[in-house]
């Protein structure tokens, strides 16, 4: 067991060896390269820096004047960085990796590019390539200058205007004309310089504040540099803002400080880019008023003016178009025209166009007007000339020009116009809301509490209910007493009922109890005590107590004696005798029921 | 003659009384006539600020009158202060609610106000009642409300008590019966909701254009919405000289007081 892995060990550590003097013996190859190397300013070409090592560690690829020259734009920048490895018989494990990066760059003027050798790092090692020169041949146009960018001065010498210099990257302000009329115009151009290298995603200028000017900016569509010496030092110059400003009041006028912020840096992923932010001066502009006399209306500039009608004859009613253009260099938008009234003819509002341009550097234009001219009455008509007064700055000069004068007629008889749309058809129109009249006449009414939290109201609401609980009990009770004494009656008269079936039957026994059953029902009925038990003292003094009269009590006493006594001996009774004591006994009973009670 | 000498009395008395109490009545009664005419015809000029001031005197003075609320909602709304004019429309509403012409107005009010708003910032709406309470009950006063349900009382239980005691089972008396508990319970019920034992507050309206509604009663507190003029809503609480305001559609939160007004208040005026 041991034998064969100490065999595997010492294959290992051999290999290792092996490798290990494959890497003291690595091959590198480091290539700088540009295609095409002979370039037009404007053109484009690819700077290639390579290095392919076969068993060894790359450490580092460089190439120490890739930003020597600020005219070498750089527009992209490609990394690539493939490995292989192989295995062989004779060599053992090898590992291949490069390293390749691709700027992708422009030339933006002339010259002569040298670029010292790209060096590589290899297992510590320094591997150089071969030095590069390429070649920008002047374009077929201007040199150096981008087509729609002006090139700042070339050379700068020691007084800077317009910037607070920076040795990598200041902002310039250029104004041509310090020194202007009121309306006049003033071209200003904001320059960066820089010999960094500029992003142009990155770029981020802010436009100076211009108060008192009238501005026009020219569109910076790309961002094209040149190459300006400034003291000495070459720098790339952008153009950042291009300007027409037209000052709208006399006096000192100041154009603040343009900002810029830009990244520079590294392109790669793993190198974060630098943000810098650069801040200019800003610029005094003295505006005078025009020269005296001349006239009020007088705009700055010099314009030519014309001025046509659509048509010549017309039916009286029907439309005319009346168009004016004035055009020429300046600040148009200054151009007022007021139409003279006419005779016989109304005239609409105008519609003003305006289409502005550049004429080499001067703004000027055209501003036009259309009139809708509506003749009321028959015959000609006549459109007085109209007057534009100008002052040209170049000349210091005040001019004129005007229109001829226009004529046309119209024929027929006015008819009343007849709307475009039916009013059905009209779209509806916003209504204004009407909220009027006030009224004239109020009560004036104070605040009085609501019926509903006056304390008279809570009566008034639990009276009927109240009432009517009250009204129930009440009816209640009276028919409790109807018909007790409905039940009263009806025992009353059942019992005499039996007696005087008993009396018939000629069965004294029965009779004489149904008597003293009915006597005692009403005593009871009516003194609502029972009285069954009583001695004669004690009935009395009760039936003395409920009212009961002295006649009576003795008689209801004796009644009941006799009765008991006759219930008792019963043969000593005859029917004449039974019949005079029902009749008896019915009266006692009506009267015990109409005794009324003691207070 | 005792009794004749009694009543001659009293009504010496009465009259005594009467009479001392009428001229500070008609004092101010006069005072208030004039500031009411003065009022109107600075509004007849288009001084609507003037007659602003006026009416809101008005009602400073305690006069609750829907005349007044009206006038003072117009010249609102003539003034373009529609919020405040939807406040005071609803406040004549309250007090007669068959004012067609004041309906009229608060509709366009809230009109105009939705389309000064939506030119502004391209849509807009206002959060009004929409409770089926408030609709059925919006043209019945409270006063009116109260008689009907004494009267519907009167007669449901009248009717009660004679069927009961008579034991009639004629139609027509089943036919009040039934009929006075109807009204009775919807006078009941329409009582309740005028009263606004169905609200959690009473009723309020934004006057300001825009009215944060924030989480406390403090400047401080974190913003939970916005309530936006002419917005209906309830106040449920109320802190110091803030209000808890609940909108229509839901949002509730802590508001100035000086930014809404009350309708059901009688002592709040804007």
């Amino acid at each position: 067991m041991i034998r064969p892995l100490t065999f595997v060990c010492l294959v290992a550590i051999g290999t290792l060896a092996h490798g290990a003097s494959a890497a003291a013996d690595a091959e590198v190859e480091v290539i700088l390269n540009a295609t095409p190397r002979e370039v037009r300013v404007g053109e484009t070409f690819v700077l290639e820096v390579r290095a392919n090592v076969k068993g060894g560690s790359l450490e580092d690829l460089t190439l120490a004047d890739l930003k020597k020259y600020p005219e070498l734009d750089m527009i992209s920048h490609q990394t690539a960085r493939p490995m292989q490895v192989s295995f062989g018989f004779g060599s053992g494990m090898k590992v291949e990796s490069s390293l390749s990066h691709q700027y992708v760059m422009r030339a933006v003027s002339p010259g002569t590019f040298e670029f010292s050798p790209a060096v590589a790092k290899v297992d510590g090692k320094t591997y150089r390539s071969d030095p590069l020169t390429v070649v920008a041949l002047p374009s077929n146009g201007a040199a150096g200058a981008a087509p729609d960018a002006p090139a700042p001065p070339r050379e700068i010498g020691e007084e800077l205007s317009g910037a607070r210099y920076d040795p990598r990257a200041f902002l310039r302000t250029v104004v041509e004309q310090e020194d202007v009329y009121i309306g006049q115009q003033v071209d200003l151009m904001i320059y960066l310089y820089t010999r960094v290298g500029v992003s142009g995603r990155s770029l981020n200028p802010s436009k100076p504040a211009m108060d008192g000017f009238w501005v026009y900016d020219e569109q910076i569509t790309n961002l094209q540099g040149s190459v300006v010496t400034v003291n000495g030092v070459s720098y790339r110059a952008y153009v950042l803002q291009k300007s027409a400003a037209f000052p709208q009041r006399t006096g000192e006028l100041t154009i603040g400080a343009p900002k810029v912020a830009f990244d520079i840096g590294s392109m790669s992923l793993f190198d974060a880019p630098k943000r810098i932010e650069r801040t200019g001066v800003p610029v005094t502009v003295n505006v005078k008023p025009l020269p005296k006399p001349g006239p009020a209306d007088a705009v700055v500039g010099k314009y030519s003016v014309r001025a046509r009608l659509d048509r010549g004859t017309v039916r009286t009613g029907n439309a005319v178009t009346l168009s004016v253009d004035v055009t020429g260099v300046g600040n148009i938008q200054d151009l007022r025209i007021e139409l003279p009234p006419i005779a016989g003819v109304r005239a609409l509002q105008p519609v003003i166009r305006d289409e502005q341009r550049f004429y080499g550097k001067a703004l000027g234009g055209t501003r036009s007007w259309e009139w809708i001219l509506i003749p009321e009455t028959p015959g000609g008509h006549t459109i007085p000339a109209i007057e534009i007064n100008y002052f040209d700055p170049d000349t210091q000069q005040y001019g004129s020009v005007s229109t001829q004068t226009l004529t046309f007629s119209s024929t027929g008889v006015a008819t009343p116009a007849q709307p475009a749309v039916s009013p059905m058809q009209a779209p509806a129109k916003r209504e204004a809301a009407v909220f009027g009249p006030i009224r004239m006449y109020s009560a004036l009414t104070r605040g009085a509490s609501p019926i509903r939290e006056r304390t008279s109201f809570a009566w008034l609401l639990a009276s009927p209910p109240l009432i009517f609980i009250l009204l129930t009990i009440g009816v209640s009770l009276t028919r409790r007493r109807k018909r007790r004494k409905a039940t009263t009656a009806a025992v009353q008269r059942a019992l005499i009922h039996e007696a005087r079936a008993a009396l018939r039957g000629n069965d004294p026994r029965t009779f004489y109890d149904r008597i003293v059953a009915s006597i005692t029902h009403a005593l009871v009925t009516r003194t609502t005590e029972p009285v069954r038990g009583l001695s004669n003292a004690e009935l009395r003094t009760r039936l003395v107590a409920a009212g009961f009269d002295d006649d009576l009590v003795r008689r209801v006493i004796n009644e009941l004696e006799g009765a008991d006594f006759a219930r008792f001996a019963a043969s000593g009774t005859n029917t004449e005798e039974m019949g005079r004591c029902l009749q008896r006994t019915e009266t006692m009973v009506e009267r015990i029921h109409r005794v009324r009670g003691k207070a | 003659m005792m009794r004749v000498l009694c009543v001659a009395l009293v009504t010496l008395l009465a009259a005594g009384v009467v009479s001392a109490q009428q001229p500070e009545f008609r004092g101010r009664a006069l005072k208030l006539a004039d500031i009411f005419a003065a009022a109107n015809v600075a509004a007849s000029r288009g001084d609507h600020t003037t007659a602003i001031a006026r009416y809101q005197e008005l009602i400073a003075a305690g006069v609750h009158d829907p005349d007044v609320y009206f006038n003072l909602g117009t010249s609102l709304a003539q003034s373009e202060d529609y919020p405040r004019a939807i406040f005071n429309y609803e406040r004549a509403l309250t007090l007669r609610p068959s004012d067609s012409k004041a309906s009229a107005n608060l509709r366009n009010a809230e009109k105009a106000l939705e389309e000064t708003r939506a030119e502004t910032e391209g849509e807009a709406s206002i959060q009004r009642s929409s409770s089926i309470s408030d609709a059925l009950y919006q043209r019945f006063t409270g006063n009116g409300l109260a008689y009907t349900l004494l009267v519907a009382n009167f007669l449901f239980f009248a009717a009660l008590a004679w069927a009961w005691a008579r034991r009639s089972r004629a139609r027509g008396l089943y036919a009040l019966l039934v009929s006075s508990a109807v009204l009775l319970l919807f006078s009941a019920l329409g009582l309740a909701v005028k009263s606004g034992l169905l609200r959690e507050g009473p009723r309020a309206v934004v006057l300001e254009d825009r009215v944060a509604l924030r989480e406390g009663p403090d400047p401080r507190a974190r913003v939970r919405g916005e309530a936006r003029g002419g917005d209906r809503g309830e106040l449920v609480d109320g802190d110091r000289d803030f209000v808890k305001f609940r909108v229509i559609g839901g949002l509730e939160g802590w508001a100035p007081a000086i930014s809404l007004g009350r309708i059901d208040s009688d002592d709040a005026t804007h």
